[in-house]
Formats: structure tokens, sequence, C-alpha cells
């Protein structure tokens, strides 16, 4: 009988000791591997941008391959760590609201005024794509996806003063 | 398309108005020019503010203000500059320059300023060019990713829905309403018979209080009521004096006449409620037959125009959505149209009426009536408000739960298969759990309402009480006179708290209307041109002529395909999943318009002649058969519903389809369940050959027709297509090759490119991406013999 097909085999994932994240002089995030040799530009995407930022992280090289997948950025050296979250920072935008000033409903396109943890931002959701652009996730935690293409986040709602509350349910 | 809205912002310049303060802090040199100078939306620290990318004819620069600290400049000599990106990042964009020995971003810029952003590479490679010698390399540019194509209104800016072609806002609200009338307008005779009998009615139902005074003052008072509360100096003065109200009529209505009277005052009252009731029973049937048939009108208005729209349109919003516009919304309106006029002039009236009446009667008590409306009209207004905000919500988590039914209900297999009943009802008991939560607060806010509006009216009627007592019985007013106050302040309030909620129910009708018009203004993205002349019959040949088209702008699905199909040729198409292939077929059934090129057939390009001669000539085969709720007959039909019988007949027996169909209790008129559920997979395809056999294409399109099938089952199939592709041009996909071994030449398309076309032979010995795929099905299927 042959050894039973272990589903884990298919993860590729790289061994945090043996690799090396920095960010070079020309602000490309570059992977230094002890076997592998170095690669640059790399391109880090989250596998689970909304439930899980900081693990299972995958890299890939200019033409699109994949690398190999970061299970966990903690697993890293602080360096590498620092350099790939900075990364991811910048490439997944995604500011959190902290106040809602107002919401304004015209004709099914609310406009949002809010303060986030970014300075603040006025924003229209498209109308008639509730579900699609404000999505509830439960225990409070909400994404917002306005009208071109930007994200926003309330971590949890239920948390946020009674007037944001009071806006944000009449919305959800 | 709308060309009006199609872009996702004006045509933006890209030299803004640089301030003051950015100019000097940047220190250009005076005669430096500045060429290109836009502002972005968020700083280089990551945080929203103003911040500039300037380019001037020697410089790159980019200045973003720092919090209290001195602002980030960067700068770079144009002449140094080797690649410009715009880096479409997953919520923002990055504008990115590099040197030969350094990088740097330069700008950082929220989704929203894409498309400006996204012309700059071209702008700095073109300044760069001025500035260096001519000869050296130029600069590399990169545009990561597609604009974003957002539709904007080009009035006031505001988002507009992809499949939207008007902006809901720049519409006026006086039109809506007038709209809305329009659709009463049909039935403008019995809307006005109508208003003349509610009008009768209304003035009918004021009369109860004054006849209730008469009957009081000048039958019951005088027959001994008034004994006790007026002196009888008084009345002795009531001879000599100029008689004040009722005074005079006091020693007429002694004795007999009193009982004639009364008689008389009690016949007129039994009038006034018989004719008032009966008035009204047959207004609102007149009111419900109008409403119902408005209704009717626009709700098969709206399910004509979901017929007309295309796929783009379903593909954006869930089948749950889409019913309850047809609907409840629609009912909705109902309401409004037939009633919410009329309601306005009726209250109008009556509170017009009865100011008239009251302050005749006594301007003082009049006053005090008045008294507490004001609250009134704060309160309603104050609490229709709260509660259309919540009704609002209710209404979407109402949506919500159908449109997780909608989505439910159909997979339940797949639910049953993998044990996860209790799963999805623990989802619909949160939905649901959302709702309730909802309810109870509409229930919270009118359990308060009710009472507390009791209670402010109530107020005014004890005001009334106390005040109008002491006048009765300081005399200044009769007893009459004040029964008839208190009879119409009840009716007054009543029609001020209906006037104060009528704006929301105005609100609540005119968002439905938007909902409802939102869909019949939806212009179809394909649709027949004015000059759209029918497709004549056709031969069959079918010519791509550098097609490009993606269901998003920006994102091709096919890229430039050219080729040509003769009349009668088989081709097969194939290519990885995702490749394009299914897109392809879309086209050429022209579900969705091309973006770039044109398909002809038969010379003609297929937006110039109407949809329904192309699509009449072209038969398709999915591999997932969609049958209707019917017989098997009518289902073989569909396509061509005054089919007779023998050719019913004969098109099942040239889809294999006869012997099994037979074999059924009920024959040819065996019901075939919802979406076909009571016949096999393989049934229901040879069921859908068929129907396109019966319609006898001039093109056939087989998507996939054997994927889900057994090997016989297959091979009955198959041979049912052999007679059915003969003599017509046929477009085939398939993972299986071996099913395309008839066709005259094979189409590879891989990334949406044509990478391949030729027949078997050629193919094979080309050694490209089909001989590949070919020796790994051989392979496949010499594992499954084995």
């Amino acid at each position: 009988m042959e050894q039973e097909y272990a589903l884990k085999q298919e993860l590729n994932l790289l061994d945090p000791k043996g690799l090396r994240l920095f960010i070079d002089e020309f602000e490309d995030l570059t992977l230094d591997m002890k076997d592998r040799g170095t690669f640059k530009p790399v391109t880090a995407m989250r596998a689970f941008p909304i439930t899980d930022r900081d693990r299972f992280i995958i890299l890939k090289d200019q033409e699109g391959q994949e690398i190999g997948i970061v299970r966990d950025a903690s697993d890293l050296d602080p360096k590498s760590r620092a350099a790939l979250i900075a990364e991811l920072e910048r490439v997944y935008f995604m500011p959190k609201i902290t106040f809602v000033h107002n919401i304004e409903e015209q004709f099914h396109i609310p406009k949002w005024e809010v303060e986030t943890d970014r300075g603040p931002r006025v924003f229209e959701i498209r109308s008639g794509r509730h579900n699609q652009d404000l999505r509830s996730l439960g225990s409070g935690r909400i994404l917002i996806r306005d009208a071109d293409g930007n994200q926003y986040e309330i971590p949890d709602y239920r948390k946020l003063d009674p007037v944001s509350q009071t806006l944000i349910e009449s919305q959800i | 398309m709308n060309t009006e809205t199609e872009e996702a912002t004006p045509e933006a310049s890209l030299q803004e108005e640089v301030p003051e303060e950015v100019r000097a802090g940047l220190n250009l040199a005076p005669d430096e020019e500045v060429r290109v100078s836009l502002s972005t939306d968020i700083k280089l620290d990551g945080h929203y503010g103003p911040a500039w990318v300037l380019a001037t004819d020697r410089r790159l620069l980019a200045f973003s203000p720092d919090g209290e600290g001195p602002p980030d400049i960067v700068q770079v000599p144009l002449s140094e500059i080797a690649e410009v990106e715009v880096r479409n990042l997953l919520g923002s964009g990055a504008l990115k320059v590099r040197t030969a020995r350094e990088g740097a971003t330069i700008a950082l810029f929220s989704k929203s300023l894409l498309p400006k952003f996204s012309k700059v590479p071209d702008q700095i490679e073109a300044l760069v060019r001025q500035a260096r010698p001519a000869g050296e390399e130029v600069v590399k540019r990169t545009v990561g990713g597609a604009k974003t194509a957002q539709k904007r209104c080009k009035q006031c800016g505001r988002p507009i829905r992809d499949w939207l072609g008007v902006c809901q806002a720049c519409l006026d609200k006086r039109k809506l309403f007038a709209r809305l009338m329009s659709y009463a307008l049909p039935y403008w005779g019995l809307i006005a018979t109508s208003l003349a009998l509610l009008l009768t009615a209304t003035f009918i139902g004021l009369t109860p209080p004054l006849l209730m005074r008469s009957l009081i003052d000048d039958v019951l008072a005088p027959a001994g009521g008034r004994v006790q509360t007026v002196p009888s100096a008084q009345s002795l003065r009531n001879e000599t004096l100029p008689a004040r109200d009722g005074g005079e009529r006091v020693p007429l209505s002694r004795g007999r006449g009193g009982a004639s009277k009364l008689s008389i005052l009690v016949t007129l009252l039994l009038l006034v409620n018989v004719s008032r009731n009966a008035l009204g029973a047959f207004r609102s049937y007149i009111m419900s037959r109008v409403g119902q048939r408005i209704t009717f009108d626009l709700r098969r208005q709206v399910y004509q125009h979901l017929h007309c729209l295309s796929l783009s349109f379903y593909n954006e919003r869930e089948t749950g959505r889409i019913m309850s516009s047809i609907t409840q919304d629609v009912s909705r309106l109902q309401d409004f149209i037939s009633e919410g006029l009329q309601e306005v002039i009726r209250n109008t009236l009556t509170i017009l009426i009865i100011c008239i009446i009251l302050f005749s009667i006594n301007a003082s008590l009049a006053a005090l009536v008045l008294l507490p409306t004001p609250f009134l009209v704060w309160a309603t207004s104050h609490f229709s408000k709260r509660l259309h905000d919540i009704y609002h919500g209710l209404w979407r988590r109402w949506a919500g739960l159908s449109a997780l039914l909608a989505d439910v209900i159909p997979g339940v297999r797949v639910v049953k298969a993998f044990a996860q009943e209790k799963r999805e009802v623990n989802r619909f008991e949160g939905t649901s759990q959302a709702l309730l939560t909802g309810e109870l607060r509409v229930a919270r806010i009118r359990s308060v309402f009710a009472p507390l509006m009791t209670f402010l009216t109530s107020i005014g009627g004890l005001l009334i009480w106390w005040v109008g007592g002491l006048k009765v019985i300081g005399g200044t007013l009769t007893l009459g006179d004040f029964v008839a106050f208190t009879g119409y302040m009840w009716q007054f309030y009543g029609p001020v708290e209906a006037l104060c909620q009528l704006n929301n129910r105005f609100q609540h009708a005119a968002t439905s209307a938007e909902r409802v018009f939102e869909v019949l203004d939806t212009q179809p993205d394909v649709a027949d041109r004015p000059e759209a002349i029918p497709l004549p019959r056709i031969r069959g040949q079918v010519e791509f002529r550098g097609v490009t088209f993606g269901y998003e702008p920006g994102k091709p699905v096919l890229k430039d395909l050219s080729f040509v199909v003769e009349p009668g040729e088989m081709i097969g198409l194939a290519g990885h999943s995702g490749a394009g292939k299914s897109t392809l077929i879309n086209l050429i059934c022209r579900f969705y318009e091309v973006s770039e090129g044109a398909i002809l057939i038969d010379g003609h390009d297929i937006r110039d002649v109407t949809l329904k001669s192309l699509r009449d000539q072209i038969g398709v085969v999915l591999q997932e058969p969609f049958l209707f709720n019917g017989t098997v007959a009518e289902n073989i039909a569909y396509g061509k519903p005054e089919a007779s019988m023998d050719e019913i007949v004969a098109a099942a027996k040239a889809a294999n389809a006869h012997d099994f169909i037979l074999n059924f209790p009920d024959g040819y008129d065996t019901f075939v369940g919802e979406r076909g559920a009571r016949v096999s997979g393989g049934e229901r395809q040879r069921i859908s050959i068929a129907r396109a056999i019966l319609r006898n294409p001039r093109i056939l399109i087989l998507d996939e027709a054997t994927a889900s099938v057994d090997t016989q089952t297959e091979s009955q199939i198959q041979e049912a297509l052999e007679r059915l592709i003969k003599g017509r041009t046929t477009f085939a996909i398939a993972h299986r090759l071996s099913t395309l071994k008839n066709a005259h030449r094979l189409l590879i398309i891989d990334k949406g490119e044509l990478a391949e076309i030729g027949t078997h032979d050629e193919l094979i010995a080309k050694d490209g991406i089909y001989a590949n795929l070919c020796r790994l099905q051989t392979e496949l299927s010499r594992l499954k013999v084995w």
C-alpha cells in the first residue's frame, strides 16, 4: 500500500529561517533565499486578506510564478517581517473608520462622511450593491468598498460611539 | 452604451492650480516651467490629505505635507528617469519612478484618481523626450491593472450603476411624481368619480356635530336640560334682549314641537350615517379597482422590460432582489398613486372647513384647539421619520432574507450532500434574527407613538372641557355649541396627523418608484439599432474581424480575434478553462456587444441586424440544459411554439430522445417538473437537442453538450449531434477532445488570444498547445482503460 496522500504536501511553504526580505534602494521588495538565490521585485499577496492578514502570505516573482508561502509573518526575523508588513500595508491600503459623521442617502447612493485612522474621508457606495459593497462579517466587523473601489474597514462597529452606531445600523 | 456617462471622471486636465505654499515649498527656479501638476488625495505618509506631483521642464517633484513637520519633498531630474510606473494596488494606487540607481514612490492616491494618474507616465515620457538629447532610450512606462470603470454622472458626479444609463439624482422629483401620476391617467374617469364621492362624503361627515348642536340646544336643553344651567333671570332677560345664539328659539321648542324636531334630527343623523358609509363603500371599491389595475399595468411593464434587458443586468443583481422589485415595490406604489393625492385633498379640505366652523362658533376656544397642533406636527414628523429610517433598514433585511432563500433552496442538493442542513438553518436564523430585531424596534417605537399621540390630543380635549365647560357654566356658550365643538375637535387632529405622515408616505412611495423606474430606465446594452434590418436567411459564414471584448472595460477576455468560418463548417473550440471559449460563443449570440472589431455573419455586421432575426437562426445546446416547467412536447417546441406534432416527434427521433420519451407513461405529455428535475441529465440534454433541431438553425452552438453524461448516453447524444450538425455552421466547445473528432477545423484559444487554428493533423504536426492537450488526454484515457 502506498502511503496515504497528505494534502499538506501541496503547500509550498518557505522555511522562515532560510530567507531574508528587505526593501531595496528601488523600493522593491526583495527576497534572498539561502538555497534558491535572490528574487526581485517580489510581489506579496495575502491569501486571507480579510480573515487573517499576517498568515499565508504568498510571494510571487516578476513573472507571477509563486515562489512559496510564508506561513506566518511572525516567524520571520524582525527586519524581514517589518519589510514584508510594510509592503503588504502599502498594497492593501484599507483605512479603519473611527467615527461616522453622517450618512446621507439620496437615490440609494449612501454618502458617508467619516473619520479614519488615516484622516477624514467622504465616499459614496454604489447603489443597490449593499450586499457586495458593504459586507457585514459578524461580530461587528464591516468591510466597505466605495464606488471607486477604495476599501475601508470598521473592526467592530459596536465599539464606536452611539451616533456612529446608529448611522451604521441604518445601513446594515 | 451611453457615451455621456462613460468616463469615470470628467476629462481631467493634467495641469491643476497649484497653491502658493506648494510652489514656495518646492523652490522652483524663476524660469522653470510647470508642465504637469496634479493633486492627490493621499499623502506619502499614508494619511488622507492633499499632496502634489509636479513635473517641470527639468524635474519631477513631489510635495507631501507631513503634519507639523516639514513636508516630504522628492525630486528627480527628468534626465535621470528610467521608468515611470502606475501601480494599481488593492486599496489605492501609487506612482513610482526609477532611475538607474534608485527608485521612489512619488505619489499615493485613492482609486478614485486612478484614471487621472494613469495618464501620467505618458506625459512624463513626453517631457523626458523633450529634455533629453534625441536618440537616447526612452522611459519605460507601465500602468498596472485597468482603469476603474465606475460610471459617474456628468452633472453631479454621483456614481451610477454600470447597467444604468441615467443618473437617478438628476431626475427631477416633480418629474418622478408626474410620472407616477401618469399611470393613473387612463383611469381618470374613475378617479374623478371617486374624488367626487370622497368630497361629498367628507362634507356629509362634517355635518353630525352641527346636527348634534341643534339637537341639544334646540330640542333637549329647552326640554329641561338647560333649566339647571341657565338661571331664570337670564331667560327673563332673553325675552327683552336681542337673542343670542339659540336664545330666541327657547320658547318655541317646548312641548310637542320638540318631539317632532327630535325625530327630524335623528332621521337626518341616520341619513348622514347611511349615506356616508354607502358612499365610502362604493368609493373604496372603485379605488381598489383602480389601484389593482395600476399595479397590473406596472407589473406587466416591469416584467416586459426585464426581458428586454441584457444578460449583464442579471449578472449584476441577485434574483431575489429582482423579484422583490416586481412584486413588493409595485404594490407599494399602487397605494400612493390611487390614494396619495386624494388623501392630500381630503385632509387639507377637512382641516380648512373645521377651522372655519370652529372659529365661527368660538374664536378663543378654537385657538385652544390649535394649541397642541405644533406638538402634534413635531411628534408625528419626528416619529414617522425614525420609523421610515428603520423601515428602510427592515426592507433591506427582508430583501436579504429572500436573497438567502433564492440562493439556498435551489442548492439544496449540495446542502444535503455535504450534510450542512444545520448550518443553513443557523444562517437563516441569523438573518431572521436581524429581521426580528428590526421589527421589534419598529414595534417599540410604535407602541410609544400611538399613546403619545392620544395623550397629546387628549390634552387638547381636556383644555376644551375645562375652558369650554367654564364658558357653558358661565352661560357664554351653549351646551350644543360645546358638544359640536368637541365633536369637530376630534375630527381635526386626525387629518393633521395624516398630513404629517404624508411626507413620509411620499418618501416611501418615491423610494419604491425609484427602484421600479430604475429598472424601467435601464437601457439594454444590447439592443436593436434604429436602422437594424432583419437578417435574411443566412448561409452561415461567420467572420471575426479584430474582435476584442471584456466584461469589464480594460480587462479584455478576448483579444483581437480574427478568423473566418465557412458555411457548413464545424469548428471545435478548445483551450484551457477560462480561456474565453464561452465568451466567444456569447458574442456570436450577441448576448454582449464586442468592445472592438466586428462579427460578421454572411457579411452582415451582427450589430446592424435585429436581435430576433439573428437568434432565430442560431441554435444553442448548453452543458446544463434548462427545461421549463411543462410537458416534454412543450419543451421541445419552446423555440418554435407553432410546431406540429409531426415536427416534434421527428425532432425527438433525430435527437435520440423518442425512445425514452415513450417509456414515460405519459409519453410526450410527461411533465418534466421545475427545471426539468423529473428527467435525468442525459434525457434533459436530448430534449434540448431536439429543441435545437426543431428550430432548424443555420448556426449551431454546442457548449460542452456531452460533458455531464455517461459514455453510453454520450454516444447516443453524439450520434444525434452528428445528424444535427450536417450542413450547418457549428461551433462546438468540448473538453473531451474526442468529441471534436468530426470538426473540420480546430480553434485553440489561449488567454483570450487565438493561439492555433487548423485541422487536427495540422495542429498535431505543429506540436503546440493542441498537440499537448491531445497527448494529455490520451494518457488519461489510457489510464481509464487500464
